[in-house]
């Protein structure tokens, strides 16, 4: 019942990320520190999926979701920046309800799947839309002119406190529910709790941060495409959730920076950024089952044990 | 015997066919309030369908259910928890990657609004139960027998009416078997809570139980008090008689 939040950590970690948005002068770095927001974002959303013990693949989709809303309210309906970020949220987790209404009856492999065709299809529907621009996708997806040059503070901002939020709701006792359907489901039905709408709440709360990464990843490339939002990008933010180490919302955060780094490296040397991804799925799961954080743990309490 | 009305639960015709199988058959008893009752059989002789029959997680394919004096039949396991019925599973009844803690907190999640309330509930419950000095304590490092006592904690916690156990003294030796037996007890007479009880264990049941319904062949044999039970011919013959014999 440890319900210490840890909120000093959690503000120097974020003036530290935030800062790095303001002294970054390069701006292809710059662009990178964006990808590693959004891929954060996205890969805490899946991993707050993964607390009820549910692989969700449809990760991308919400994340595409929510870069079609937005980028469809600015280009199409003129609305207003921050209207079409929020929309974009709440677009996501209203469609993720329903979706999870009706797929998380089912588990394990056969959410899995429907999470994935979902995707696909999800994807189909874009390139088939005229008015979303088919395969070329929308372009003109644009922050407001004055906000431009703070886009990369902006980003980082709205995605370190969307990862706070669901830090927040994992640390509650709704997070316990969660990991209790995980552990044991049967058992949390047997003292009243209503496992379907939990579980559709702790979906929608998640898809709604994978439609504001989606927002995110419009304005920040203001150019969007159905294949950006393949299954491919829950598949590597199941990368950044593995390598990094599932067991903390730090795993995420890690293997984000850490994977999008050394993917951007590969970019300038000719591409194929994709070994990495590869490589380093394989190399955890052999040699680090926990991840990193979890290797950094089992390290400090080596060394604790060592001292006493 | 008491009266209909005053019953916590009433079970009439119950019935569970699985296919050409039928597990439960034409099932009458009753559970009155602030009595363990022992549900008893050998195995195979429906006692664990009938535990998921009266919890919600079978839908009986016919009979009635009243719990609390309303009629449950067919109600899902989710309701009937909330009215206060709230059992637990002869395996592994808790989360094995969370806490003493955040396991009995889960109990208190439903009844109760305030966190710190839902606080007190967790270290009461402990308390009682014995695992006031394991609160921080992974469930899944726990000794068997503690687990046992984690999985009554959770379904104590929400403090139920009726608190429904299955096999809860497996695996456990002579000393968890009548601490365990104790806080049934105290349960009964400090919070006013009626217990079904599943169990092999005979010379606890015997020790424990108020009443006695016997199951056999998935049909009701014999009720009455330990004494009635343990002279019962019928009893003897289907279940104890090896061991009476003796």
């Amino acid at each position: 019942m440890d319900d210490k939040l840890g909120l000093p950590y959690w503000a120097i970690g974020t003036a530290l990320a935030l800062g790095s948005t303001l002294l970054i002068g390069d701006p292809y770095i710059v662009s990178v520190v964006n990808l590693i927001s959004i891929a954060a974002l996205t890969a805490v959303s899946l991993r707050f999926v993964m607390l009820i013990g549910e692989l969700n693949f449809a990760t991308a989709a919400f994340v595409g979701i929510g870069a079609y809303t937005a980028g469809a309210a600015v280009t199409i309906l003129d609305w207003p920046f921050l209207v079409a970020i929020l929309l974009a949220g709440v677009v996501a987790a209203a469609v993720s309800a329903l979706f999870g209404f009706v797929t998380l009856k089912t588990k394990g492999p056969y959410f899995l799947l429907i999470s994935f065709a979902f995707t696909e299809a999800v994807r189909i529907v874009y390139s088939k839309s005229m008015f979303l621009g088919g395969n070329s996708g929308m372009v003109g997806i644009f922050p407001p002119l004055a906000l431009d040059p703070w886009m990369p503070t902006f980003i980082m901002a709205v995605s370190a406190a969307l990862i706070f939020a669901l830090y927040a709701a994992e640390r509650s006792d709704f997070g316990k529910i969660l990991i209790a359907i995980r552990d044991n489901e049967n058992v949390a039905r047997t003292v009243g709790l209503n496992i379907l709408l939990i579980k559709v709440a702790c979906f929608a709360l998640a898809s709604f941060a994978a439609g504001i990464a989606g927002s995110l990843h419009a304005f920040a490339n203001s150019v969007i495409s159905p294949g950006d939002f393949s299954y491919l990008l829950a598949a590597f933010a199941l990368a950044y959730v593995k390598v990094g180490g599932e067991d903390s919302i730090l795993g995420p955060i890690i293997g984000a920076v850490l994977l999008v780094s050394l993917g951007s490296y590969a970019l300038g040397l000719g591409g194929q950024e994709h070994i990495f991804y590869g490589a380093a799925i394989v190399l955890v799961v052999l040699l680090m089952p926990h991840g990193l954080v979890g290797l950094v743990r089992r390290g400090r309490d080596k060394l604790a044990q060592r001292r006493a | 015997m008491t009266g209909e009305r005053q019953a916590l639960l009433q079970a009439r015709g119950l019935t569970r066919r699985f296919g050409g199988l039928v597990a439960v058959s034409n099932l009458d008893f009753d559970i009155h309030p602030g009595e363990i009752l022992g549900l008893i059989g050998p195995n195979g002789a429906g006692k664990s369908t009938t535990f998921n029959l009266i919890s919600g997680f079978y839908k009986p394919t016919s009979g009635e259910l009243t719990i609390f004096g309303e009629p449950c039949t067919g109600k899902s396991s989710m309701a009937i928890s909330r009215m206060g019925l709230v059992r637990t599973f002869q395996h592994g009844s808790f989360m094995p990657t969370m806490s003493v803690a955040d396991n009995i907190l889960l109990g208190t999640i439903h009844g109760l609004r305030d966190r710190a309330a839902r606080r007190d509930r967790v270290v009461e419950t402990a308390q009682m139960l014995g695992l006031g000095g394991h609160l921080s304590d992974i469930a899944g490092t726990l000794p068997h027998g503690l687990q046992r006592l984690v999985s009554i904690g959770i379904a104590f916690a929400a403090r139920p009416k009726l608190l429904c156990l299955d096999e809860p003294l497996t695996g456990l030796n002579q000393t968890e078997v009548t601490g365990t037996l104790t806080m049934l007890e105290r349960i009964r007479d400090e919070f006013g809570a009626s217990i079904l009880l599943v169990e092999h264990n005979m010379k606890a049941v015997m020790k424990v139980c108020d009443r006695i319904v016997v199951l056999h062949h998935g049909q009701f044999l014999a009720e009455g008090t330990p004494g009635e039970i343990h002279s019962n011919r019928k009893v003897i013959d289907a279940y104890l008689g090896h061991r009476h014999e003796k």
